[in-house]
């Protein structure tokens, strides 16, 4: 069964601090939630850069090519009509809405991967700590897959040593 | 990050983070005050209006309007480019001023992105109904159909169904996205089951988890990355609707950038309008303070001062390009009938944002306030001079005419008032006006407690 | 640890000049061989035009960043300022230049016996006194105003006080509004009006655009210069970053005006504005393309990636292709209408003077960088910039 013992900071400053002093000590902290992004702490844990941008750019790439594409084939193929002496592939009237479908995409595109990567979404249910993280808590997570009590207290003095707060041991 | 000592706080009160989420979700807590009940009530009454004169359009037909053969356009689509422009500065607020790492945006995005989104939807009613058939609106979309036919990709009037489409549906995903941690501070804070219930649905699961955060940063700024250049392209195309044209005074290639200066000049006199009686209302003057105010302030004379300058290029190009008729035009426009419409246009758009050079008036709100509102005005009518000083009176002497407006016209106008101030009243009570994680995120290094932060 | 002082080695100084000595060589070669007298105007048109707006750019630079107390620019703020001590030089170079007879071979509405009924209406305007002193008038109070801001810029360093810092700001905001004014009008009467029978209201933002990325691409050069000689170390990557970003940005912008006007003149088809376009398709077609590919297509897509902003290795190359990308945007604007098709063409003199003119640019601007500080310690935003890191 899975458990976890979660802590505490006030600040985000003495949470950096905290942070670096428990991964020294060697213990696999699962998880940080905070009020905001904390500036730094991607770097101490270590998070990889994200590959959302990727998604963004191919959704754009896709949008754009199938906007012109579709315009071009509509206007020379599926049915050419004489619009005030314009020619049929009339590119420059075609970049407003290749434009658009490029931005539209890539957003939902990126937006769509963002939620369903990260579990986030209508109906999601996802672990909720603390209540006061989304005011102003700066909880860690350490998971506890041991019965061992006494694994379970060395991890409890390594973060009471490294300032945290309100060690607490749930199911 | 070191912050120099000569900023200006953004935050009053020796906040602390949490009497940061405390004050800003007061306004949502209890019952409403009198004056939200009175306002709502007053809005909902022109709301009503608007129904009455949608009902009587769309009955009777757009013979029940004062528009003509040689004046096809004049209220609505006025309406319509001002209600977009409006919405512009929203999203000028959340996606350049973020590329633009200015930290002021953080108390004023979230109520300006709701603002954009209530006045996209207001400005694409107008479309709609001036269609006259407006149960055959869905034509303007590309669908198959039995007569094998498209819609027409050179026409503006199509770019525009993309580029407003498109324009709603990326600030209502970039509003929301931004929403989400904050409606889990409500979600967290509430006590009513139910109303965990819904903003727990609402929140989408979110939990403050350190990669979301991460994620959620990066999302935001490639929105912003995308959101900046596509507001550029929305007003743009609105103004290829007139500059593709051939009439003097419409085709004119100063249009695009043009529109884009006078739709955010014209957005942040809105948002400006709106937040000096919320701030007071909401008691958020800590947050929404006087710098806010100043920095809205000197956007407008930038945006003001560019389509001043616009205004005076195509006074001299008219002339240097000898065309009597591009001539004609502007001598007609301010001479013309329609002279007391655009001297209104040239006093508001052009006189009262250089006052705001003056450090006493853009540090006055009774001032701003009042100012904001002539910038509006002066934007309404440089539409209307714009469109009906063109189409009255363009090549040919025995078309032309004069156009005034029924009161089914002004009754639409009026209605989308009516729904503009009534969703943004829903809103303040339904969602925080501020964002509230991040002002969070830039209190240590804005607030008038000046706390340094160390950096490892 | 910083080196803030930058001394003009004798190497530096010969590199540029052997750069003028090519350019005086181009000169003597179109004078006296066979490009013909409107192509030689042309291009000294085209590059003294260049050159005085990257100055000019720079000192436009400077003040938005004033004014908008913007932090991180103090750090390289003073490259911006010593390009603009190029407008006095830049600025004689074209009066001379028109003076003696530059003027009459490059624009048409000049020679009055010629005058067709379009011309005629437009000599209230388009005549040469009044030319004069238009030119005069702004190129004078480009020049003061460069000066006088050098010249509190330099207070707020030796001295800190607010009281220099407020003055930098005002008067960043007058020169602003006059630069705004002063740039279009000048884009119609040095290169509007070679083409004297068409116009477009988007013209003088469109040149503006132009210059601006150009003008972006040229301080991020000169950064990297300064570095691989040892200086500017408070100059960080997010500072890098942001000079970036300026001109993806820029780029886009620039592309973004030159599809308003393209498209509007070709949606609408009026022959008196197409005719501007026609005469580029016909006999400058590979050029047209190119433009569009060296200063948006390029930067578009080479630019787009976080990192590729962060790094000389792609922003050097960048900025060299924008600042010949601009160049050619400048000769599609001048030669088609000043030389025509046949004779005119991309040889040994258009290289030549370009060589010339920009040797005679860094000199100026590498000169001003002795005169000063590179790095404006007393500023009150400069201890926020030399902390500047940033998530984005």
């Amino acid at each position: 069964m899975n458990k976890y013992l979660t802590a505490y900071y006030l600040d985000e400053e003495d949470l950096l601090k905290g942070l670096k002093k428990i991964k020294s000590k060697g213990v696999e902290v699962a998880d940080v939630l905070t009020p905001f992004p904390v500036h730094g702490l991607d770097k101490v844990l270590g998070l990889r850069r994200s590959r959302l941008s990727i998604i963004a750019f191919a959704g754009g790439a896709i949008g754009a090519t199938l906007g012109f594409l579709f315009q071009a084939w509509v206007f020379t193929r599926a049915y050419p009509i004489n619009f005030g002496g314009k020619p049929y592939f009339a590119v420059p009237s075609f970049m407003p809405v290749t434009f658009e479908l490029a931005v539209l995409f890539a957003a939902f595109s990126m937006v769509f991967a963002f939620l369903i990567s990260n579990n986030l979404g209508p109906g999601s249910k996802n672990i909720i700590h603390d209540e006061q993280i989304t005011d102003d808590r700066f909880l860690l997570v350490v998971k506890m897959d041991e019965e061992d009590d006494e694994k379970v207290k060395a991890v409890e003095i390594i973060l009471s040593d490294a300032g945290a707060q309100g060690i607490t041991l749930k199911a | 990050m070191y912050v120099s000592p000569i900023r200006e706080p953004l935050i009053k009160g020796g906040k602390d983070y949490s009497q940061v989420t405390k004050d800003i979700m007061a306004p949502m807590a209890g019952k409403p005050s009198i004056y939200w009940y009175v306002g709502i009530a007053i809005s909902g009454g022109a709301l009503l209006f608007g129904a009455w004169a949608t009902f009587v359009t769309v009955y009777y037909g757009i013979g029940s309007w004062g528009l003509n053969k040689t004046v096809g356009w004049a209220w609505d689509i006025t309406n319509f480019v001002w209600w977009v422009g409006i919405g512009h500065a929203g999203t000028f607020i959340s996606a350049i001023l973020l590329l633009f790492r200015q930290k002021w945006r953080t108390s004023i995005n979230r109520s300006a992105e709701a603002m954009t989104l209530i006045a996209i939807a207001c400005a694409g009613f107008f479309p709609l109904i001036h269609m006259g058939r407006i149960a055959l609106g869905f034509f303007i979309f590309p669908y198959p159909n039995t007569r094998e036919l498209w819609v027409n990709f050179n026409s503006p009037l199509l770019w525009d169904v993309f580029a407003l489409t498109t324009y709603f549906l990326v600030s209502l995903i970039f509003w929301y996205v931004g929403l989400i941690p904050d409606i889990g501070t409500v979600r967290d804070k509430a006590k009513n089951k139910i109303r965990k219930a819904i903003y727990g649905f609402l929140s989408f699961g979110w939990t403050g988890s350190a990669k979301h955060w991460s994620r959620h940063e990066t999302v935001s700024l490639i929105l912003a990355g995308l959101a900046a250049p596509l507001v550029l392209s929305v007003h743009t195309i609105v103004s290829f609707d007139f500059a593709t044209s051939v009439i003097p005074g419409w085709h004119t290639t100063i249009f695009p950038p043009y529109f884009v200066s006078g739709a955010v000049f014209s957005g942040f006199a809105m948002v400006l309008t709106l937040l000096i009686v919320t701030r007071k209302a909401l008691n958020l003057e800590q947050y929404i303070t006087k710098v806010h105010i100043e920095s809205m302030t000197k956007i407008i004379i930038l945006t003001g001062s560019i389509v001043g300058i616009a205004y005076i290029t195509e006074f001299f190009m008219a002339w240097y390009s000898g065309v009597e008729y591009e001539q004609y035009a502007f001598m007609n426009r301010a001479f013309g009938p329609y002279a007391w419409a655009y001297w209104i246009m040239m006093t508001c758009n052009v006189i009262t944002p250089q006052l705001f050079w003056f450090k006493k008036i853009r540090t006055n709100l009774v001032a701003v306030f009042i100012i904001s509102i002539f910038v509006n005005i002066g934007m309404w009518f440089e539409r209307f001079v714009i469109i009906v000083t063109s189409l009255h009176r363009d090549y040919l002497p025995s078309s032309w005419t004069m156009y005034t407006p029924t009161v089914a016209e002004v009754g639409l106008y009026v209605g989308t008032f009516g729904l503009f101030f009534t969703l943004f009243m829903v809103f303040i009570r339904v969602f925080p006006v501020i964002a509230i994680a991040e002002v969070k995120s830039v209190l240590k290094s804005s607030s008038d407690e000046k706390k340094h932060t160390h950096h490892e | 640890m910083e080196n803030l002082t930058f001394k003009l080695t004798k190497k530096t100084v010969t590199v540029f000049v052997v750069m003028i000595a090519i350019g005086l060589i181009a000169l003597l070669y179109g004078v006296l061989g066979s490009p013909g007298a409107e192509r030689v105007a042309a291009n000294l048109l085209l590059n003294n035009y260049y050159f005085l707006s990257l100055g000019l750019i720079g000192l436009f630079f400077v003040t938005v960043h004033a004014i908008s107390e913007s932090a991180w620019h103090t750090s390289v703020g003073r490259i911006g300022e010593a390009m603009s001590a190029f407008i006095p030089a830049g600025g004689a170079l074209l009066l001379i230049f028109f003076v003696l007879g530059g003027l009459h071979l490059v624009f048409e509405w000049t020679h009055e016996d010629h005058l067709d009924a379009i011309l005629l209406k437009k000599t209230p305007y388009l005549n040469e006194p009044f030319f004069y002193i238009r030119s005069v008038f702004f190129i004078g109070v480009w020049a003061a105003m460069a000066h006088y801001i050098r010249k509190v810029s330099l207070q707020v360093d030796l001295n800190g006080d607010m009281k220099y810092f407020n003055r930098l700001r005002t008067l960043s905001a007058v020169f602003i509004v006059f630069y705004a004014l002063s740039s279009v009008v000048t884009s119609w009467d040095w290169l509007m009006s070679i083409d004297a029978h068409w116009f477009s209201t988007l013209y003088g933002w469109y040149v503006f655009s132009s210059m601006l990325a150009s003008g972006v691409a040229m301080i991020i050069i000169i950064l990297y210069i300064l570095k691989r000689m040892g200086y500017m170390d408070h100059v960080n990557v997010e500072h890098i970053h942001d000079l970036g970003k300026y001109l993806f940005g820029f780029s886009i912008f620039w592309a973004y005006l030159w599809y308003s006007q393209y498209m509007l003149i070709w949606y609408a088809n009026i022959p008196e504005e197409t005719v501007y376009f026609y005469e580029r398709h016909k006999n400058f077609e590979g050029i047209f393309y190119v433009n569009l590919i060296l200063c948006f297509v390029i930067p578009f897509f080479a630019l787009m990636t976080r990192n590729s902003k962060r790094t000389f290795s792609v922003l050097i190359p960048v900025s060299v292709i924008v600042i010949i990308g601009h160049w050619v945007d400048l000769y599609l604007l001048i030669m088609p209408g000043a030389v025509g098709g046949e004779k005119s063409g991309i040889g040994l003199l258009e290289i030549g003077l370009t060589i010339g003119f920009m040797g005679l640019f860094l000199l100026v601007t590498f000169w001003a960088l002795t005169k000063a500080p590179l790095a404006s310690k007393k500023h009150p935003l400069y201890k926020e910039s030399l902390d500047y890191h940033t998530n984005y």
